[in-house]
């Protein structure tokens, strides 16, 4: 068998670990919360977008977001998220509507 | 004409006899209907009246799941012509070995286990979770782990004598407990207690008894589900770990998915001793993983881990080996690794999903100058390091390919892998799912193929319930000795009939595992 090159695998840890230092771009519109989900309107299996009501921990309001990105929908189809699951949830206000940015379980194990 | 106006006639009775009676299943099953609903509003209104009163039902905050797995094992093997290690002498301390053992097979046409895992997971406060998975894990007619430690045979006073094939199967310790077969006792294989969102961040704390086993992609011939953030990469680490994590999630848009996290582990406690010690240390582990890209179509994970004072053994109960019980008598150095690990699910490939991986690794032994196994006239062996050898870092290398087809619509799973790992490759992967000697850790080729067919049955304890039936094939190809084995300086199969390399362990050179589950998950 070939040799792998160890260095090589070290270089590549080091600068996978370098790319979490980098700042990621914030928008102000953006608005971040972390809170339960307890309800998930989707149309079937070909469904291209969805809408999940939240309670925020904080503040104990409802919120409702449109889910657009197809990572977080696939989840949804295939129930790897459902209703009484923790999100981190980041959103923008586009012409009245909530529409999410970043939809993802709480980090955790 | 009057024939057929009768045939009409008769139908039309026959129609008109057998409607009250379609009439009646309609009207029951509605009621049916109608009793699952005013059910369904009772208790949606039972839950609001307790909502209300700031009571929770037992699922909102507790969930329960688990496995069931019945396997049968066909195994095979040949062990190579080699000269045994018999012992020391007691008045010189010098090795004995003895004569040359020619070539044999050795087999065992059926070995059935039972395997039952129970999962809790409990949210006990805001972002605090606590995580439990009981295990049992036996075999059938056996109330211990002797099936699976090695060669049985009597010696000439008619004891039982279990000559070992490898270091990970001599018996059940610690960092295997519930995943080789053992005495049938439920154990606690993962309890840990997670604390999440820590100062509003995407940041969270793990202690407790890790999920440190069945990591990617271990978990695509298992069936499972992919593990989470908790997990590690099956090809370093397979290993049942008291430890704790501290991990980071940070939202980076073009690296969706990742997070990375500092991971810790005690392989073995040394207890109490007097301020100059007992010439032993704790074992730890560190290791830090960094998951750069978490999406369906692309897993991508990088880790170093470092393995600090490893023990010469682990402690297995009720074992001895020479005369003398098996626990640490001495550490050894340490041992890094580096790993990397890609894997890929791409849907809508034919009829199916096709999932692919392949993941690399090094192993890099910093040894120090003790050894065990020394008597006056034997200087001992070291950290991959031979009698009398000197210190020496040694690097060894392993890879892991492989790929599983998902029919849809069947619901059939093929799958094929093979790994290979060099002459001083060593893993940190006792607990793998194998029962010859964890495949990961070998030192040689192993090809497995298998298929998996999920019953077409609804699920009704969770989404993910399912139940199937497995059938797979194993054929391992040592190529050198002490898979799995930390201890002592690995020897090429074919230099064997040396006496200079007298083995302490029955060394394979091929074998085979012939498999079939029925494997429930709940």
């Amino acid at each position: 068998m070939k040799r792998i090159p160890t260095y090589f695998l070290r270089i590549a840890f080091a600068l996978a670990l370098a790319a979490f230092l980098l700042p990621g771009p914030v928008s102000a519109d953006e608005i971040k919360l972390v809170g339960v989900i307890t309800k998930i309107d989707i149309a079937g299996p070909d469904a291209k977008t969805a809408t999940a009501t939240l309670t925020d921990n904080k503040t104990g309001e409802a919120v409702t977001v449109i889910v657009n990105d197809d990572l977080t929908l696939d989840k949804f189809k295939d129930h790897r998220i459902v209703v009484g699951d923790e999100i981190r949830l980041k959103y923008e206000v586009l012409d009245g509507k909530n529409v999410s940015k970043y939809f993802r379980k709480t980090a955790g194990c | 004409m009057r024939g057929k106006a009768a045939v009409l006639i008769a139908a039309m009775l026959l129609a008109a006899l057998a409607l009250p009676q379609a009439v009646r299943a309609a009207d029951e099953d509605i009621q049916k209907k109608v009793d699952a609903l005013s059910k369904e509003v009772q208790d949606l209104q039972r839950q609001v009246a307790q909502s209300k009163e700031g009571k929770k039902s037992v699922s909102d905050w507790l969930t329960i799941g688990g496995d069931y797995r019945f396997k049968v094992d066909s195994l095979r093997g040949k062990v190579a012509d080699f000269f045994p290690f018999t012992g020391f002498d007691p008045l010189t301390g010098a090795p004995v070995v003895g004569p040359l053992q020619n070539e044999f097979t050795v087999k065992n046409d059926s070995i059935l286990t039972n395997r039952f895992g129970l999962n809790l997971k409990a949210k006990a406060t805001q972002n605090v979770t606590v995580t439990a998975r009981l295990l049992m894990y036996k075999t059938f007619g056996s109330q211990d782990d002797s099936a699976v430690t090695g060669l049985q045979s009597f010696d000439q006073f008619g004891n039982k004598v279990i000559s070992p094939f490898f270091g990970d199967r001599v018996g059940v310790f610690d960092g295997t407990q519930g995943h080789v077969p053992g005495d049938g006792r439920l154990t606690v294989d993962q309890a840990y207690a997670t604390w999440s969102n820590i100062l509003d961040q995407p940041i969270w704390f793990s202690v407790g008894r890790r999920p440190s086993t069945g990591g990617i992609p271990t978990h695509l011939r298992q069936n499972n589900e992919k593990p989470g953030n908790g997990g590690i990469p099956g090809l370093l680490v397979d290993y049942a770990f008291d430890g704790a994590a501290l991990g980071y999630a940070p939202d980076i848009d073009v690296l969706p998915g990742a997070y990375a996290k500092l991971c810790y582990g005690r392989g073995f406690e040394n207890g109490i001793t007097a301020n100059g010690g007992n010439g032993l240390k704790d074992t730890e582990f560190l290791g830090v993983s960094v998951t750069a890209y978490d999406t369906d179509r692309l897993y991508l994970n990088l880790q170093w881990d470092r393995g600090f004072n490893i023990f010469d053994q682990p402690v297995i109960s009720g074992k001895s080996f020479f005369g003398f019980s098996v626990e640490p008598r001495v550490d050894l150095g340490d041992i890094d690794w580096y790993g990397i690990t890609a894997l890929s699910t791409l849907k809508n490939v034919g009829p199916g999903t096709l999932n692919l991986f392949a993941t690399g690794a090094a192993s890099i032994t910093n040894p120090n100058d003790k050894r065990t196994l020394v008597t006056p006239s034997f200087p001992g062996v070291g950290l991959l390091l031979g009698p009398g050898e000197t210190r020496s870092k040694k690097t060894g290398e392993a890879f892991y390919v492989g790929g599983r087809y998902d029919f849809n619509k069947s619901r059939t799973k093929i799958g094929a892998e093979y790994n290979y790992g060099t002459k001083n490759w060593i893993g940190f992967v006792p607990a793998g799912d194998d029962l010859i000697t964890s495949k990961l850790g070998t030192r040689g080729s192993v090809y497995e193929a298998y298929l998996i067919q999920e019953l077409n049955a609804a699920p009704i304890s969770s989404y993910f319930a399912k139940t199937f039936l497995r059938i797979g094939y194993q054929y391992y190809d040592f190529k050198y000795t002490g898979s799995n084995n930390w201890v002592g300086a690995p020897v090429k199969i074919s230099d064997l009939g040396n006496p200079q390399n007298a083995q302490i362990f029955v060394p394979l050179k091929n074998a085979q595992d012939l498999y079939a589950t029925m494997e429930v998950k709940f």
